[in-house]
This record gives structure tokens, sequence and C-alpha cells, in this order.
């Protein structure tokens, strides 16, 4: 369709001088023709000048016909469907708890955007745009209309407002609008809008999920610590919320495995309800410990699993926990004790019998300080709960029934440390050789051991005891033999058949090369036996000859550390693993030392991660370019509290073990909170100048109100225009011509010219 | 010979060698067998360091019949600049009069004894404050330990409980009924007692109390016995009455 415009430049007062001067000119020309031709002719001829008049002055406005084209473009449109967990709630919150045929929310999207009677909403989508559909969770992932239908509400997490940035930012194929399906739970990084770029694109909001009505209790933060100490108090933080729940109180039941540790009482007393409470327990065992806070399922609430909460704390001890027996009191007790009193690592109990059932006292027992030695709690029911026992001079005899040394002989045996220290009621002299206790000690007794008293006991360093961290009280080799070397000498030493364990050292001189320190392994227990009470000696004496009494109190600190596995004295070192998410790759990384404590490359390191659930993986672990240095790599699938156990072996014998563990989380928790948060999807549509649609009014209406406001911010008709200046053709010259040459011609016939 | 210097050779066996041999030899410092405790007597210049030399042995055997520990039963003499001064950590310093000042190395041997876990006993035989050996201790102490000077201790001392729950301070006479002492950190290195401890501790050879006691008498003298094991076995065990397992016993007993 064309349509004629005036184009000209020209301004309309010089057209219209131009017009008045053209109607002088024809004036004149009549009256001059009416003189020579009848008025008829007159007429004629004028009127034949005023056409051409007319016709130039028509052009002098640049008279033009304009082509307009109108072409119609198919927007880009994204539809984004939110497929985290939290769409797997129901859709109502008036559907029964429980309620399995209950819509979820994801149903719900589906079944709006399949509605229609000729043609689903989708469909009709599809029609009009050029529709990119997409699954919307921990990332964007394209899907096609068919895979509609089989979408699961799977994402561990919804990181809307950064992902919608992100479909915004496309600069592949920029949408004009986004439309999005979700219940506005959000738990990327960004929570709110608040400080975050304005979306460019209008973004079309389709609440999913009502919160009206929403009935919730649910722990919205545990603050539990990774690690506590045993025998210390640790605090669990937690932030309860509700919703649709004021008026009632909610049980709180803290629990250790299938055990309640206390209950509280939560009384709900808003709308929205959040309070804070503290829970505190102090462990008394050592180990992983797994722990839950529940409330529970109150009448209405449609989402349960937000209701409770598991945790592991990993109980380690803060101190050495040592207990001694001392058979009397005496000097080598108030050395020890004093090496042990001022390690801020080591938390000492001690028993020092001061008073044999033979020495008689003048006095009432009340007015004795003496406490009875309590044998039942200590070996059935405290000993679990020390790591080293030291039996210091100490005979069992006169005291209790060998048959509690079977509990210590187990207590080694699962892992505990023993020490026996010399004198005249240790070892042999002490009954030993007959007792339970024998197997589990690194020297073998055979009931002949007497202790003796020679004038002076030399030491001196084994092989083993040079490279020992037990022995090793300098860090050079020479300058600790040295040491070793200026250690006074003792008085007092246990007779033993042979050292079954490793001798660390020995005595020297007339009679010399008797074990006096040797070590040796229990089951997972480790042992010590020192055949002298005189050890004391190598600290006050040392004093007395103006050396140092540290070579005595750090061979007593570390023979503690030893004997309680401390992880530093280990061979076999499992380094801290940090937490890590599914899927994600974790790498574990150990430190593997020879039995000189030297690192090694050469050792053969097998990782096992356990699972949650128990399931083993073996993981391949390599060397390091450190030495001793080793890294496995393992890819956890599932979230909890992974276990990892090493062991090291070189040329067939076992280095040590060590074990540790790691947690899987997704850092999102997603199902934490089902409350739908439509207030924020209004938010987003309102700053994007986009609309807010309640899923129950995704319907035709919708799409035309979308349609209408895609229009009025950017038209969806081109419009194209072709412009044709008519002076720029031959017809006006044509025309101008062919009423100049009728007027000639009509001027010659009638004679004038 | 003055009747001092005779029983001071009684004590060394001279006599008592014939009359008690197993005090003599069988229990002797010198032999070590079994033996966790000796109590050793400082010797000093000026002054009298040793005003009742038949004093420790009732105090050993009273140590030995009461509780575990093996000792020797005769004492051992030693100067604060003997080689073997560090094989015997409980040191014992009586005396009468004002001795002369230590030297300057027997200080620094001193200070660097009872730093490290050496224990010693004063004992004041003549119980004048401020007077004879009193002021010489005093003196001498505030050298050792500059401004650390001997103060009460609190009835509740680890050392009035090592054994003994003890609520009096013995001794030949009562001059003070508290102890006095240095304490470093957690630890009491040094006590001193003004009631005459030897003098109540010492009975002649054929076994009566050299001294009376005044004005309490023989529970007096059973006082100071019990001071005495109790000094040693906190020598042997410092604050271990202090722990955490000891005190709700303790505290029961003593609410009695």
């Amino acid at each position: 369709m064309n349509d004629l415009y005036l184009i000209g430049s020209l301004p309309g007062w010089l057209v219209a001088l131009i017009g008045v001067a053209a109607a002088a000119l024809l004036l004149q020309q009549f009256i001059g023709l009416k003189k020579r031709l009848p008025a008829g002719q007159s007429s004629f001829l004028t009127a034949l000048r005023a056409l051409v008049y007319g016709v130039l002055i028509f052009f002098l406005l640049g008279p033009a016909l304009i082509e307009k084209r109108v072409t119609k473009l198919r927007r880009p449109l994204t539809v984004l469907i939110d497929g985290s967990q939290s769409m797997g709630f129901p859709a109502s919150s008036r559907s029964a708890p429980g309620d399995k045929n209950a819509k979820s929310r994801i149903d719900l999207v589906r079944e709006k955007l399949t509605a229609g009677a000729d043609q689903t909403l989708l469909q009709k989508l599809t029609r009009d745009y050029d529709l990119k559909l997409v699954r919307l969770g921990t990332s964007l992932e394209p899907i096609s209309s068919a895979s509609l239908a089989g979408l699961k509400p799977q994402d561990p997490g919804t990181r809307l407002l950064e992902l919608l940035q992100t479909a915004a930012r496309d600069n592949t194929a920029p949408a004009a609008g986004i439309v999005v399906f979700s219940d506005g739970i959000t738990n990327g990084d960004k929570k709110s809008l608040e400080g975050g770029p304005v979306l460019n694109v209008p973004v079309f909001a389709v609440g999913v999920g009502e919160a009206e009505g929403f009935i919730d209790v649910r722990f919205a933060k545990v603050g539990a610590p990774e690690f506590a100490f045993r025998g210390r108090e640790f605090k669990i933080d937690l932030t309860i919320q509700a919703s649709g729940m004021k008026g009632k109180s909610v049980p709180l039941f803290f629990n250790r495995g299938k055990n309640i540790i206390t209950t509280r009482t939560v009384a709900v007393d808003a709308d929205p309800f959040e309070q804070k409470i503290a829970l505190s327990f102090t462990p008394k065992d050592l180990g992983t410990h797994g722990f839950s806070v529940t409330l529970p399922a109150q009448a209405g609430e449609q989402i349960t699993q937000n209701n409770s909460k598991e945790f592991k704390v990993e109980v380690q001890r803060d101190k050495i926990r040592i207990l001694t027996l001392s058979g009397s009191p005496a000097w080598n007790y108030r050395f020890l004790r004093m090496a042990m009193k001022q390690d801020p690592l080591i938390e000492l109990i001690s028993f020092v019998f001061l008073r044999t059932p033979t020495d008689t006292v003048d006095v009432p027992e009340s007015q004795l300080s003496l406490i009875p030695f309590p044998i039942d709690d200590i070996f059935l029911e405290e000993l679990k709960n020390f790591d080293v026992i030291f039996f210091d001079d100490f005979s069992h005899r006169a005291y209790f029934n060998p048959s509690y040394l079977e509990r210590v002989r187990d207590f080694v045996r699962d892992g505990g440390g023993l020490a026996m220290l010399g004198g005249p009621r240790s070892f042999d002299a002490g009954g030993y050789g007959e007792s339970a206790l024998n197997e589990a000690l690194p020297v073998e007794l055979d009931g002949k051991g007497n202790y003796q008293a020679p004038a002076t006991l030399n030491v001196a360093l084994t092989a083993a005891g040079k490279a020992h961290p037990i022995t090793r009280l300098l860090p050079d080799p020479k300058a600790n033999e040295e040491a070793w070397s200026k250690m006074p000498a003792l008085t007092g030493m246990n007779q033993v058949r042979a050292a079954r364990g490793e001798t660390l050292i020995a005595s020297t001189g007339e009679g010399g090369g008797a074990p006096l320190l040797t070590i040796g392994r229990f089951g997972k227990g480790r042992t010590l036996a020192l055949m002298s009470d005189d050890a004391w000696r190598w600290n006050f004496i040392a004093v007395g000859n103006k050396e140092s009494p540290q070579n005595h109190l750090k061979l007593v600190r570390q023979a503690a550390r030893w004997l309680a596995q401390e992880p530093s004295f280990e061979q076999v070192q499992l380094r801290p693993i940090a937490a890590a998410q599914p899927g994600e790759k974790t790498q574990i990384k150990l430190k593997v030392l020879k039995d000189d404590f030297t690192p090694t490359r050469q050792a053969t390191v097998q990782l096992r991660v356990f699972s949650p659930e128990g399931e083993p993986t073996v993981v391949a672990a390599a060397a390091d370019s450190e030495e001793g240095e080793y890294t496995g790599e393992f890819i956890p699938t599932k979230e909890g509290t992974h276990r990892v156990e090493a062991e090291a072996s070189l040329g067939g014998k076992v280095l040590g073990k060590d074990r540790g563990s790691f947690t899987v989380a997704f850092a999102y928790g997603e199902t934490d909170d089902g409350l739908p948060r439509l207030d924020l999807l209004k938010q987003i549509a309102e700053t994007s100048k986009g609309e807010y649609f309640s899923i129950n009014d995704w319907n035709d209406k919708a799409l035309e109100r979308i349609a209408a406001k895609l229009e009025s911010i950017a038209p969806s008709q081109l419009v194209e225009r072709r412009q044709t200046r008519l002076w720029s053709t031959l017809w006006p010259f044509a025309i101008v011509l062919a009423l100049l040459s009728v007027e000639w011609w009509m001027r010659r016939k009638w004679g004038l010219i | 010979m003055l009747r001092r210097n005779f029983i001071r050779l009684l004590s060394q066996g001279v006599l008592g060698s014939a009359l008690l041999p197993e005090l003599a030899f069988g229990n002797h410092p010198a032999d070590k067998r079994r033996l966790q405790f000796v109590f050793a007597q400082v010797k000093y210049r000026g002054g009298d360091w040793n005003p009742h030399p038949l004093s420790v042995t009732p105090l050993m055997e009273e140590l030995m019949l009461r509780t575990s520990v093996e000792a020797a039963t005769v004492r051992h003499e030693v100067s604060l600049t003997d080689r073997d001064l560090f094989n015997y950590p409980f040191l014992y310093l009586t005396g009468k009069y004002e001795f002369d000042p230590f030297s300057q190395e027997e200080i620094d041997i001193l200070r660097r004894f009872l730093t490290y876990g050496g224990f010693m006993l004063i004992d004041d035989a003549l119980g004048q404050q401020g007077y004879g050996f009193d002021k010489a201790v005093r003196r001498e102490m505030l050298r050792v330990f500059p401004g650390n000077e001997l103060k009460r201790l609190p009835a509740g001392h680890a050392a009035l409980r090592s054994y003994y729950l003890l609520r009096r301070v013995g001794g030949v006479r009562i001059v003070s009924p508290a102890l006095d002492g240095i304490t470093i950190g957690n630890s009491t290195p040094v006590v001193y007692c003004q009631n005459g401890l030897c003098a109540a501790w010492e009975r002649d050879q054929v076994g009566k109390w050299t001294n009376a006691c005044t004005p309490g008498g023989e529970p007096q003298r059973r006082d100071a016995f019990h001071l005495g094991i109790n000094l040693i076995l906190y020598a042997m065990t410092e604050n271990y009455k202090d722990d955490l397992i000891h005190v709700p016993f303790i505290r029961k007993r003593l609410t009695r």
C-alpha cells in the first residue's frame, strides 16, 4: 500500500507567495487574451496555463509516494522450570500430610504447561515465540518439550537469582523475556535481590506452592562442631523456625545414637516464628559419635524431612589421660609427676599407695588423708577413659585380685598404652611373671628376675634408640647421643629374661647390655618397660651437675605421647581432609615414616574410604614429590561422614595405620525450608519490569498479558517504508510539457502565433 | 667431752653399732637397696647444725611403721657444697644459734636445688623468733630467693594433709601454731617450723624421750611426728593430695 506524502523542503510561505504570483500572472494573461479573443477561448487558454502553474506549485510541495511493508517477528522467550528438590513438596498447603497422591509443585507446573483443549499452553508458547525450555537448579540445563513429562525435582539446590542473571545475559540467544516457574526457594550465594545487578530482561515469575496456610516446623540452622574434646562440654546452636503454628508447643529431642540426651519444649508464640536454642554435651568416649536433633511431625505439617538433623562429632582427646599407680611415695614418682604435671597435654590421675596393709597407724582413719583405692571404678569403669597407665614400682599383690590385670591387658590390646617402671615391687619382683599382664609387656619375665642395686649403672642408646622418637632428646643424632652419654648413672635395676620388643636403652660397663628401656606393641596398644626406679636421677642429679633437667622431662613426655599414639608420633599420619560435596574430587594426603622415623617413598599405601553406609572403596595412593608424602583421590557420591583408613607397609612389614574422616554435603540445604518464597518472585518480576502470576492464573490470559507486556516494551511488528519522490520522475515534466503544447497549438489555431 | 658431742658419737655408730647393728649398717644411707628415702641433714659453719643428733632415727622408724616408705633409719650429713648433695632431694636444716652466712656458691647451689625439685625442712631448735637460728635462716633464705620471704602457710596446705589430716603443728614447744614456707608456683620447696621438731623426735639409746614437750605433752609430740611424716611425704609426692580425686574425701573427713 502506497500513501502520498508531501515532503517538500520549501517553506510554505514561499510556495504561497509563488502561488499568488502565479495567480497574478494568470489574471494578467486573461486580461491580455480577452482583448484579442472571445471570452470562452481566453478562459480556456488561461485555464490551461493555470493547470501548468498548479502542477509546478504542486511539485514544489515535494509530493512522494511511501510504501509500508509490515514484518512480524518471533520473539526469543526462555522458560525456566525449577527442578530442585523443593519442587517435590506438595503444591497445596491443604494437601493431607503424608498423602503420596498429593500433587507436587513440579506436577502442577507440568499440568499447567500441558493444559489446553486444542493446543497446550506450551504449544502456544512454542508457536508464538522462539522458545527455549531450561531446567533450573544448581545450574541451567536445556530440556526439550518432550522431556517435560519426565522432569524430576532432583537438583540439590536452587541458585535462582544467580541463574536468572545468567539466563538474562545469554549472549548466544538473548531472550526478550524470561518465564520462570518456581516456588521461589533459593539457596545459592545470593538469597535476596539487594545489592545485585538489575535484570535487563523482563521476568514473568509464575509462583508455585502456597505460603498461606503452610504449616512447618524445622531446623533452620544446626551449628555443631566437627571435633570436640573428651571431657569438655561442646555446644550445639540451633535455630528453629515455624510457620502456621502459633500457639503450639513442640518438643525437641537431642539424641546420641538412639539414646535421648535431653529434651526441650519450644513454645511457638509468633507466625512466622524463629528461636535460637543452645544445647550442650560432654563426651566421655573417644571416636566419632552420631547425634541428632528431632522435632516430631506436627499436625498438618506436610514437610517432615526438615524436622530432624543428624550430625557427627569426632571426639578427640585434648589431653593424654594418664593413670599412674605408684607402690609407695618415691623420688621417681615425684619427678615423674613433675614431668607430667608441667605438660599441658597431659592430664594426670595418680594413686600413690602411702600405706601397705602391714603398716599400722596411731590415729583413727578419719584423721588420715588416705582415700580407698577405687579398684572397681578404675578397672571396671574408668580404664577405657585413660590413654596410658603407668605401673610405677607397683605390685598388685597386696591390693587387688590379679584378675583385674586381665582388664589392663585387654585395655592395651584395645589400643591403650602401658608403661611399667622398675623397682622392688615391679616386674618379676612384683609378681608380674605369673600375671595376665606378662604377655602384654615388651620384656620376658620368668619369675626369677630380681631388683638389684649396683653402685653405678651407666646406660647407652641402642641402634633403635638412636632413631626412636622416645629417646630422641635432641634433633641432631650426634648431639642426642652425647646427651645420653652424659646422663647420670642409675643405681637400681630390675632383671628381666630378655627383651620381647625393641630395646632403646641398654646398660653398659660390667655386665652391660641388659635391656633398660624396651618398647613393644600388644594388639592395638603399645607398651614400655623401664627396668629402673632411678630415672629421677636423670633429672635431679643432672641439675646438680649443672646440666638441664629437660632430658628427663622430655623422655617422660615423649614416652607418654608415643604410648598414647599421638599422631605426631605415628609412622602413618593422615592429613586433615577438607569437607567436600558429592561429585567433587577429594584429595586424601598422608605422611609415611620408616621405622627409624625418616620419610620414605617406597612404602605401599592402601587407602580405604568407607561411605556413610559403611561400603568400602579402595583408593590408590601415589607418592608425591615431597619425600614421605602420598596422595589419593576419591570422588564421593553421597552426603554424610566418610571414614578413611590408611595403612602403609614397607618390605612386607606394616609400618602403621591411621584413621580419619571427612564430611560430604551439598552446600545448599534445599529441603530445609519448604515455605514458598512467592514474595521474592514478585520482587523479581517487579524489578525486571515483568509480571507475577500465581500458577493458578497460568492460562491463555496470562499468555496474552505476557505478549502485551513484551509488546509494550518492544513491538514485535517491523514496518519497512519505501519512498518514491514524484518530482524525481518524468511525469511532472511530461504533464507540463503536454499542457504547454496544447496551449501552443490552440494559440496557433486561434491565430495568436 | 660435751654431752652433745658424746651423743653425736653415738649417732655415728661408735656405740650404736654394737647395740643397734641394723640401724648402723643394714639400713644405712650408703646401702640403697630398696631405700626410697634418706633423711639428709645440712651441715653448716657457725652456730650449731646438730643440736639433737638422735632425733632422726625415731622419726624414720615411725615413718616406716606408719607408711609404705622404705627409709634409711640413719641420717645422712651433707654440706651444701658436697658433690652428692643432689642424691638427697630432702634436706633438713636445724640449729639453735645464728650461723655464718652461706657462701655465694652455697646460695646458688641451694637455689638450684630448691628450684628444680628439692625440698628443705627448716626446724628452729631454739624457738626464739627474730633471734639466733631464726634470724640467720630468714636472712639466708632471703638471699636464696630474693623478694620471696618465708610466709605463713595456709591451714589447708597440701603439706598438712599429705598423710595425716593435721590441725595442729607439734614440736617440743609451741612457738608458732602454723608453718612458714616459701612457695614457688604450685610448690612449696621450703617449709619452716619454729616449734623444735627435732627435740620432740629425739630419743636416747635406751628409748626414752630426751625432751619433754610443753605444754601439750605426748599428744604434742605425736603431732610433731605426724608433721615430720607429712613433710617427708609432701616432699616425695608434692601436691598429690591437692589432686581433684582426693578433695571430696578430705573435705568430708575434715568436716566431721
